[in-house]
């Protein structure tokens, strides 16, 4: 195993010798260039550090934000406003900039909570941001004098350096932001990013607080773009209600897009060449010119998804062959095992359901459920299709989705509370289709199961994840544990299973709720899977509901047996009971085919 | 690479071979909105330019040396304008800028140019009272639209209650606003007032204002295209048939329009009709030079034809094409166009004759009365001499 | 008084009309058609060319259906298929579709506005008020068309076929319904709504290349709000549109603009379903 630290630290020495090359470049390029190039480059300069915001947003996280143009004009009115009506100095601009990042840090958080709450749609969360650009510019147009409507702001005070200093300071802006944009995207949090644009339902139920965490960066990305505003206005002393509209927020968009998305300096190259590009053409033939990008646009969206930027590295790595894999060397290490055994020996049991109901419209899914699982226990959950078992799990770990009743988890009420709170007070749930994220490793997804624990470092990579016990057994008993560098979509049915195990038990719950974790799997992985459950609640104490159809399964390891029929517990016991019981006999008369193991 | 720099090579051959027998040309540039709102009316402000240096080349150019335009896009918005002006000032080196925009597009340009030093004469009318050194105006302001309708309205129909409506923008609120008090100065009251967002064209609402307030006279200042049209075909649709005067129509607008215009009240400094000698020659000009693809001349071509006309007497004048003394030449040159004589000596705008117009059932422009010289009032008192 | 009332009906019925098409493609396909505008103004040309050829106003209508209809699915084989996976490029790629036919426009027709001739003008005197006659017949076109989608959907095999598809379309295609077909259909039928649209909504406005922008945030706003049924996006229509215009007639037009948007973005968040009663 190579030493890690070497590969931790060459992230950052990339980062550190790309900072470097970049601010040389922006260091010596107003001597070789003439006044008009540079008076061009300034402002695609500015926009570039924008169109790099909209990547982090879109392509790593998967927000489509029309919007971030609204941030940018904020940042210029601020500038604008200021200047125009208040007053000039060092003072006064600073005070602007204030202004500039609190403004825009208000609204993107405004506009975080109206798009991102559990179970928004993306689309909806896009059309938010498409509406809040039309808005403001609504409101921009009705200020009168104060906003200049819609000649905006022109002449106002501001310092007329000379073009090199406007330059370097457009240029030094764009280099610093994206050099910590590209350490923030290639950090731990960077794979929770992904994870997200990946499965977003997934990463909730890992109790990663997927909204807030867009939020914020929302506000981030927001105060970036509001300072590149600020510059762009007292720059070219003029704002104007275009750089708040939506027209410039689809360019951002578009430019991501043919740049290549979640490449990051793709899009950048792509803004400053685009942006640069249009000034001499569009002047030549202003229709076409426009009418060419959108052909381009929806080629690139339609064949080339990723954009040019992936073409120009594969050529690049055709002549410059990759010399190291780019997937870091993660050791796991143990995790102090205090917090998986909190409460579930104690009095009151882990799991408490009272009265729990579930309706559909009219349809009663789930009626006066009853339940109660204790500490070192495996229930599991038989019942026919349609029973409401999916349901019932899903009532557990969701508090917005029973209708009625109440469910205690550790003696706290769930109240209406989202499946990462619900992660938090000790649910870990695992789903009937595996649902993982493809284009992480191994390793990456146990570290993001460990996120709500651990946290991620923003800029750095961490060489090590911590696991409790139980999920070290699954890795090894699986052969998970060598294979850490692996993509997931790579690994066999039985692995994704045996990860997707190991993800839950990272998260250190205490109520574990399996829906089919042995669907599909060869007998000896259902052998083991079986030890590590039994292993579970006898050394660790976790309360175990377990949904199945194969009864031999459910019989060689559970030790009590509910029956769900039609919504309602129709028998409780042991496993021999409910077998021999007539009752469940007639139920599941017409099942049988899927009882077969 | 060779290729290239042959090229290039045979460029400069040409060039400098050009400026063997006459000296460097005057550069003038255009920055214009041949995309965006503006890009309707922007081949016809590109034909008048092109018709007037034609005419002054013809004529031997000035100072011995010829004019050359330089066209540049300005999207009809800020940030093109930007673009536009930092290629015409930085890159092409332009001597002068003749300029019909909108008012963003003016504002983005202004600093630019006060950067760079460059004479701009400004073609388009506007809501007033934009300043600077390096800035003329020859088109109408405020001062000089409202009073030809209002007074029209007062004397001929006896209205005492008006109505306004206007989209969201500088324009339709200075335009109105200055109405208003134009209004109230006369002893007349404004009933309403009522703006629909730039792009809005669904008047529904304020058009039931505008019944239920039941005024005497109806005056609107919409964005140009669609805001407008729809606002009169709607007022058409809903039997509004008060007086009803209209800050911005044109004739071509009118005309495609057909019955739905016919009596709108326009006031403008240029029409197609007047007739003058000058403006008879123009038209035959214009006729000759482009054909079939002739752009009907309008109140914002005229202007820009005029206003090259003055940047060539100006530089006549000054005797060089010496920015400050080019920009003191410009308030005294009086030139003759379409329009009749103008000089823009009035805080660096221009007294105009405005003519009262009024759209007949075949969708033309009859003129009802004309105002010698109306005068632009207080713009930029800075400037006064 | 009576105006106000005609005027929120009427908008009402022309916001209803505006974004039915829409719904269509959003409910059957899970997508959002960021093309809409472009199709609505390509629905206000039709109506263009229609009124200089000298055809009748009202026929301009359906011609505007029937080739939309055809262009929808010819965007639908080139563009949509390939993206069905991926329903936020499609987003982006029906956004693009919409600014190279708004240029395609410009580059034909020019930017200037062109007009449609009305196939009512003028005024009626309807129970006691004076209203005008093109707004009304399009309140009664739109009551038809309400009808006429819903039995659309509740009577047809295609319609029977594209509700299975809405409510799952895994086990529709299981049930052997050809789901590719469908969608096809769908987003054919959706153009050909919008073309409709903008053909009806053109003689009370203008054509120009960018006429159906305007509509485009209001209607998704609305569509979203309703969810995947007629009868709410009838009900959305009639309390966003009635909530504009009484907040433009009696507050002012300019928030009277932004209420549909504000509004609904308000309701989504409080009750991510909206309207719809699922």
């Amino acid at each position: 195993m190579p030493d890690t630290n070497i590969t931790v630290s060459r992230t950052h020495r990339a980062a550190l010798i790309g900072c470097l090359i970049g601010l040389c470049v922006v260091a010596v390029a107003p001597f070789t260039l003439d006044i008009y190039l540079t008076n061009i480059l300034i402002r695609t300069l500015l926009l570039a550090a924008v169109v790099m915001t909209v990547d982090i947003l879109w392509g790593y996280t998967g927000i489509l934000t029309f919007g971030q143009s609204a941030f940018f004009g904020i940042g210029a009115y601020a500038c604008g406003l200021v200047f125009t009506h208040y007053g000039f100095g060092p003072g006064w601009a600073f005070a602007a900039l204030a202004i500039a990042l609190g403004v825009a840090a208000i609204v993107a958080a405004a506009t975080g909570w109206l798009a991102f709450f559990h179970g928004s749609s993306p689309i909806y969360a896009s059309i938010i941001t498409l509406a809040l650009p039309i808005v403001l510019t609504q409101v921009i147009y009705s200020g009168g004098s104060f906003t200049g409507s819609s000649s905006g702001l022109s002449g106002f005070p501001t310092y007329f350096w000379d073009l090199k200093v406007w330059f370097w300071i457009a240029g030094g802006f764009l280099v610093l932001t994206t050099t910590a944009g590209w350490l923030l995207v290639r950090s731990d949090f960077g794979r929770v990013l992904i994870a997200i644009r990946e499965n977003e339902d997934r990463s909730a139920y890992l109790g990663i607080p997927v909204s807030r965490i867009k939020t914020i960066l929302m506000v981030f990305a927001a105060m970036v773009a509001s300072a590149a505003g600020f510059a762009y206005a007292a720059f070219s002393n003029v704002v104007a209600p275009e750089l708040v509209g939506f027209q410039l927020g689809t360019e951002l968009l578009i430019w991501t897009a043919l740049g290549g998305r979640a490449t990051l300096l793709g899009p950048v190259f792509a803004a400053i060449g685009i942006d640069t590009m249009s000034s001499w053409l569009s002047g030549a033939m202003p229709f076409l010119w426009k009418l060419l990008t959108g052909v381009g646009f929806v080629v690139v969206i339609v064949a080339l998804p990723r954009g040019l930027a992936p073409l120009l590295t594969a050529l690049w790595h055709r002549f410059w062959p990759k010399s190291n894999s780019m997937f870091t060397e993660v050791k796991i290490t143990q995790a102090p095992a205090s917090r998986m055994l909190r409460a579930s020996f104690g009095d009151t049991p882990p799991l408490r359901i009272e009265h729990l109901s579930r309706r559909y419209g009219s349809l009663k899914v789930l009626s006066d459920v009853n339940l109660v699982g204790h500490g070192t226990e495996l229930l599991g959950v038989i019942g026919p299709n349609g029973a409401g078992k999916t349901t019932l799990m899903r009532c557990i770990s969701d508090g917005k989705e029973r209708t009625d009743g109440s469910i205690h988890i550790n003696n706290v009420e769930i109240g209406r509370c989202s499946p990462q709170r619900v992660v938090g007070l000790g649910v870990g749930r695992s789903f009937q289709n595996t649902s993982l994220f493809d284009t992480l490793t191994v390793a990456e997804c146990l570290k993001l199961a460990r996120y709500r624990l651990d946290g991620a470092k923003l800029f750095d990579r961490v060489d090590t994840v911590a696991l409790p016990q139980p999920a070290l057994d699954i890795l090894k008993a699986t052969g998970l544990d060598q294979k850490l560098s692996n993509e997931t979509r790579n690994l066999s049915h039985g692995m994704k299973r045996g990860l997707e195990l190991a993800m839950v038990l990272a998260t250190e719950p205490s109520v574990l709720l399996l829906d089919e974790p042995t669907a599909g799997l060869t007998r000896p992985e259902r052998m083991a899977i079986g030890e590590v459950l039994t292993r579970l609640t006898r050394d660790f104490g976790l309360c175990i509901i377990l949904i199945e159809h194969d009864l031999d399964f459910v019989r060689a390891i559970s030790n009590r047996v509910v029956v769900l029929h039609q919504g309602a517990i129709l028998m409780e016991g042991t496993v021999e009971e409910v077998v021999a019981s007539d009752l469940v006999k007639a139920v599941y008369a017409g099942h049988h085919e899927e009882e077969v193991a | 690479m060779n290729l290239i720099n042959l090229l290039f090579g045979i460029g400069v051959g040409v060039s400098l071979g050009a400026s063997a027998y006459a000296a460097d040309p005057i550069k003038i540039g255009i920055p214009v909105g041949l995309s965006g709102a503006n890009s309707v009316v922007a081949p016809s402000v590109v034909q008048a330019s092109e018709l007037a240096v034609e005419e002054i080349n013809s004529k031997g150019g000035v100072l011995g040396r010829s004019l050359q335009l330089e066209i540049a896009d300005d999207g009809s918005g800020a940030q093109g304008a930007q673009r536009a002006y930092d290629s015409l000032v930085f890159q092409k080196e332009v001597d002068g800028i003749v300029a019909m925009e909108t008012t963003a597009a003016r504002n983005a340009g202004l600093p630019i140019v006060n950067r760079g030093r460059v004479p701009l004469i400004y073609t388009s009318f506007y809501e007033g009272r934009s300043c600077s050194p390096w800035m003329y105006i020859n088109a109408w302001v405020p001062e000089q639209q409202v009073a030809p309708i209002v007074d029209q309205f007062m004397s001929e129909y006896d209205a005492k209650k008006f109505f306004l409506i206007g989209s969201d923008y500088a324009f339709g609120r200075g335009m109105l606003n200055f109405t208003r008090e134009y209004v109230e100065s006369k002893g007349g009251t404004v009933v309403g007032e009522s703006y629909l967002p730039i792009d809005g064209s669904d008047w529904t609402a304020i058009i039931s204002q505008l019944r239920s307030a039941n005024p005497d006279a109806l005056i609107t200042s919409t964005s140009g295209g669609a805001p407008n049209v729809t606002l009169t075909r709607q007022l058409r649709a809903a039997g509004v048939t008060i007086p009803y005067g209209n800050y911005a129509v044109d004739e071509g607008t009118a005309k495609s329009m057909g019955e739905d215009a016919e009596g709108i009240y326009i006031a403008a400094s240029y029409i197609s009709s007047i007739d003058t000698p000058e403006n008879k020659k123009f038209l035959e000009a214009v006729e000759k030079k482009f054909g079939d693809d002739a752009k009907t001349p309008n109140e914002l071509s005229v202007p820009q034809y005029e206003a090259i006309y003055a940047y060539a007497a100006a530089v006549e004048k000054a005797g060089s094409t010496n920015p400050v003394d080019v920009i003191d030449a410009l308030g005294e040159v009086t030139v003759d166009g379409p329009r009749g004589a103008i000089t823009m000596d009035k805080q660096h705008h221009a007294a105009l004759t405005m003519y009262l117009g009024r759209v007949t059932g075949d969708g033309s422009v009859e003129v009802v009365r004309s105002f010698e010289n109306v005068d632009p009032g207080e713009q930029c008192p800075q400037f006064a001499n | 008084m009576g105006s106000v009332t005609f005027d929120v009906l009427t908008t009402a019925a022309i916001l209803f009309v505006v974004s039915t098409g829409l719904m269509v493609i959003l409910g059957v396909m899970k997508l959002l058609n960021f093309a809409h505008g472009a199709f609505l103004t390509t629905g206000g040309y039709v109506a263009y060319m229609a009124g200089l050829a000298g055809v009748s106003p009202w026929l301009s209508i359906p011609l505007a259906s029937i080739l939309g209809f055809l262009f929808g699915l010819v965007v639908e084989r080139i563009v949509i298929r390939p993206l069905y996976q991926r329903p936020l490029d499609a987003i982006l790629a029906t956004w693009g579709l919409g600014i190279v036919i708004s240029q395609v426009f410009a580059l034909t027709f020019g930017r200037g506005v062109q007009f449609a001739p009305s196939p009512l003008s003028g005024t009626v005197d309807f129970l006691g008020v004076e209203y005008s006659a093109y707004r009304l017949a399009i309140a009664a076109i739109a009551i038809l068309l309400a009808f006429a989608l819903i039995g659309l959907l509740s009577l047809t095999r295609f319609g029977l076929n594209a509700r299975a598809v809405i409510v799952n379309e895994d086990l529709a295609r299981g049930l052997g319904i050809d789901s590719t077909k469908v969608r096809s259909l769908t987003f054919g039928l959706g153009a050909g709504l919008a073309c409709a649209a903008g053909a009806l909504i053109t003689p009370l406005l203008s054509v120009d290349p960018n006429m159906g922008l305007p509509w485009l945030v209001n209607s998704f706003m609305l569509v979203l709000v309703s969810g995947v049924s007629f009868p709410s996006l009838l009900f959305a229509s009639l309390v966003l549109g009635g909530t504009q215009v009484l907040v433009s007639t009696y507050v002012s037009p300019i928030l009277g603009g932004m209420t549909i948007v504000v509004l609904a973005a308000l309701i989504l968040r409080l009750n991510p379903k909206g309207f719809s009663r699922a």
